[in-house]
């Protein structure tokens, strides 16, 4: 049996080391967690995840702006490489492997760094094509790793325009797989006009739709506990 | 806010330099409640730990701000060659030449480097930019350079231009990186940052200070 309070404690210096980026605080932590023989799925969701909610907070609030929030998601990560090779996959009914790169013509990838990580975060394998990528490898790639998910970001009005190519192309191919629109420039009108299933508005809104995402799965999670 | 405490501990702790500027000017908008930017600088050659020893020094820098309230962000050493984190993606958006001219430390040479009056341009620099109200050393004034041009003579690859650098027009380009960059991929098939240095020890505010120490 775990300790309550050193469990407490420890997942407190998770999440503090996530809010304050403190990378070194982090990686003790999620060491300490495994240590001391902690669920490693739970370190993660309440510990690191708890951590970057109140981050996405205060990003809201604007105490936090984009350096704060990416040495945020570096202290996160450096907590999740320990953790992630200890996690057990979460069964929510998904395959849970996701294609998302920035589109052809953009190389602003700030925001789908962080929607990656908040995927890396729930489990899923990313399939990262990184930024500029060209059009057509959305679609081979959703085909090579029969992803349930793609993900695309722009953050040019440029460069979005894109899309729906990609989107018909995909859609056409493989009608099952679900597409997530996001960047400054996409709105909830142009994903439905486009036929995308999902939105996220901008690199804020993407770690505040993707923490939602992951919460969302939490919450499944404990559920299923419960019910066991 | 006093600077003298930092200063001191950093000093102590084997930074040559320490400077606090005000780079609000300088600053894209994703940092511009960072506007204090912490210049600190090491003369000991580009030893193996150089950049080690600056990254020691941050840390010291970020933990004496953290102390007390404030934030930090570090852009280390070598932040052209960092691709390991998101953060590195903001590093090119603040440059050590900055945090240096608005601290007062040096200005930018012809050879497009920072001089610093006593150590010339052998030093390694890095930058903590913070938000702490720290109060702001006088900025540089302009290039000391004046008619000297060795460093434009003598660049085996004809890169360093001989323009004087100006606060006024930052961004004018010094050197031609492309020429400097091919002299060292083609003669010693470098794919590495290139620097085959001729500017740096060829410059007299380099090279007194080496004189007075050996001479």
């Amino acid at each position: 049996m775990v300790d309550e309070a050193k469990k407490k404690e420890v997942l407190e210096k998770m999440r503090n080391g996530v809010i304050q980026y403190d990378e070194d605080a982090c990686k003790e932590g999620a060491q300490e967690a495994l240590d001391l023989g902690m669920d490693a799925n739970e370190a993660i969701f309440d510990g690191l995840v708890s951590g970057m909610e109140e981050v996405g907070r205060l990003f809201e609030a604007q105490e936090y702006f984009v350096p704060e929030i990416l040495m945020c998601a570096d202290a996160l990560y450096a907590g999740l490489d320990i953790l992630k090779p200890h996690c057990q996959q979460m069964d929510i009914g998904l395959k849970g492997a996701v294609v998302i790169g920035t589109v052809e013509g953009d190389v602003h990838d700030i925001g789908k760094n962080l929607v990656k990580m908040m995927f890396d975060v729930a489990g899923f394998n990313v399939y990262d094509l990184g930024r500029d990528v060209p059009l057509d490898k959305f679609v081979e790639e959703q085909l090579k790793t029969d992803s349930d998910l793609v993900c695309l970001s722009a953050m040019m009005t440029t460069s979005m325009v894109g899309m729906p190519k990609i989107i018909e192309k995909i859609k056409e191919k493989n009608p099952d797989c679900m597409i997530m629109i996001g960047g400054a420039p996409t709105s909830k009108e142009l994903a439905d006009k486009w036929g995308a299933d999902g939105y996220a508005e901008d690199a804020s809104n993407a770690l505040k739709e993707a923490i939602k995402m992951v919460s969302f799965l939490k919450k499944l999670r404990d559920e299923k506990a419960g019910k066991k | 806010m006093k600077t003298r405490p930092l200063k001191e501990l950093l000093q102590r702790e084997g930074a040559t330099l320490v400077g606090v500027g005000d780079v609000t000017q300088a600053l894209t908008s994703e940092l511009i409640h960072l506007n204090r930017g912490i210049a600190i600088a090491l003369n000991r050659g580009l030893s193996s730990d150089t950049n080690d020893q600056l990254e020691r020094l941050q840390k010291l820098a970020e933990v004496w701000l953290k102390e007390r309230g404030y934030r930090s962000f570090s852009i280390p050493p070598d932040s052209d060659r960092r691709k390991d984190k998101l953060i590195t993606k903001l590093y090119h958006l603040v440059s050590h030449k900055t945090a240096a001219t608005c601290s007062g430390l040096g200005w930018i040479g012809k050879n497009g480097l920072i001089i610093n009056n006593t150590y010339g341009s052998k030093m390694s620099w890095a930058t903590v930019l913070t938000d702490a109200p720290l109060h702001p050393d006088t900025p540089v004034s302009g290039s000391q350079c004046g008619e000297c041009d060795l460093c434009v003579r003598h660049c085996p690859s004809g890169a360093v231009k001989g323009y004087h650098w100006s606060m006024v027009d930052p961004r004018q380009e010094l050197v031609a990186y492309d020429k400097c960059r091919s002299l060292k991929t083609k003669r010693h098939g470098f794919a590495e940052k290139p620097n085959c240095g001729f500017c740096v020890t060829i410059c007299p505010f380099s090279r007194s200070r080496h004189k007075q120490k050996h001479g």
